[in-house]
């Protein structure tokens, strides 16, 4: 996003005014292993799911706070995209996932030895929440665990 | 480790690792059909990772190359009621589509109502009746799934078949010709702001919700 002065008042006040939670501390975890042998898994924010699976809810008060799983062998052809928000051009989401889900690039960064591994999922979580208190308190601690499970050493965070 | 949009937000919920991308929301990675451009920024953002003490937000030397453009900013002032048929639109784009879609490996994003795209004149009907009568349903809405939430599925996959028919016909288009196209040509477009406008003529503000998000 350019910043907010490069932006129309109307887009400047809406992003300004926007229920951003402030928070004192950072947690900090240094990487546990080199960037070449580490399993890292994508965390979108871009509404998206499995072909099939439930669409996220529009009018979820405050926000849909659930997430989809998205196993990473997944056909690309079989992602979709329920994002409630309007706030954006979806047409470079339609070009090319990759904008903001890049699993193609993941799995380059794989060949090319830069990244060790693919986690087995991705998650996707609905993006434009305005009261995160739920994601905070259970689903976020959800997706925590199960990448936990799944030893994962990198969370790479996209929104869209 | 994540990317950041707004600049002003990261400094305030301070991750731990955020890369600052100065691209248009919608964008994040930097540019579509661009996998260099985009692993340029990857690679910035898992440089992050080198850092021995946090929280780190750093600023990714990018250019925003194009103006932020947006559907519902486009402005548009030709009628689209050009006497077109919308479900003989519809199937008139049917054969750009499948190019799309075969061009593409599969990669569509039309699916959100589960309704097979060659049965689209069915869905074009259920919005023609809900713009005329206010109300109307269709038997391939699940149980758990509202009217008006039905009804965003369905334009959320009429907008994606009509975006990438046009994508694969003229395969240069900008952003904002597509959405001028879409907005102010096209008799599928002038269904969708009908059924908005049906309810926005309610006292309900969650359908007004509803058709905000639907005609944009």
């Amino acid at each position: 996003m350019p910043r907010l002065e490069a932006l129309s008042e109307v887009e400047r006040k809406s992003l300004s005014f926007f229920p951003c939670m402030e928070f004192d501390q950072t947690p900090w975890v240094p990487l546990s292993k080199d960037l070449s042998q580490s399993k890292v898994a994508l965390i979108s924010t871009a509404g998206l799911h499995v072909r099939g699976d439930k669409p996220f809810i529009s009018d979820f008060k405050g926000g849909d706070p659930s997430f989809r799983v998205i196993p990473s062998n997944t056909s690309p052809a079989d992602i979709l995209q329920s994002h409630v928000s309007i706030g954006f051009d979806h047409t470079g989401f339609y070009k090319d996932m990759n904008i903001a889900f890049p699993i193609d690039r993941l799995q380059e960064l794989v060949e090319r030895g830069v990244i060790g591994s693919v986690s087995e999922n991705h998650y996707s979580f609905m993006g434009a929440i305005r009261d995160p208190r739920r994601i905070i308190e259970d689903t976020g601690p959800q997706v925590a665990q199960l990448l936990k499970d799944e030893g994962v050493n990198i969370a790479f965070l996209v929104p869209i | 480790m994540s990317v950041a949009l707004v600049r002003e937000h990261a400094e305030k919920v301070k991750p731990p690792r955020a890369l600052f991308a100065p691209f248009p929301f919608g964008h994040t990675l930097g540019r579509p059909n661009d996998p260099e451009y985009q692993h340029k920024v990857i690679a910035a953002a898992f440089d992050l990772l080198n850092r021995p003490s946090g929280p780190v937000l750093e600023d990714f030397d990018g250019e925003v190359g194009e103006k932020l453009v947006q559907a519902s900013a486009i402005e548009v002032s030709v009628a689209s009621s050009n006497g077109t048929n919308p479900a003989d639109e519809l199937t008139s784009m049917r054969e750009l589509y499948e190019r799309w879609v075969a061009d593409h490996d599969g990669r569509t994003m039309v699916g959100l109502s589960g309704i097979p795209q060659r049965r689209y004149r069915g869905t074009v009907r259920f919005l023609e009746e809900y713009a005329e009568n206010g109300a109307a349903d269709i038997k391939e809405r699940p149980e758990d799934v509202a009217v008006p939430q039905f009804m965003r599925y369905c334009v959320d996959d009429l907008k994606a078949f009509y975006y990438e028919a046009r994508m694969a016909q003229r395969s240069n288009a900008t952003e904002e010709e597509i959405h001028t196209w879409f907005w102010g040509e096209t008799a599928i477009a002038q269904l969708i702001k009908d059924v908005a406008k049906r309810m926005n003529e309610t006292d309900d503000a969650d359908l007004k919700s509803f058709a905000n998000g639907l005609a944009r």
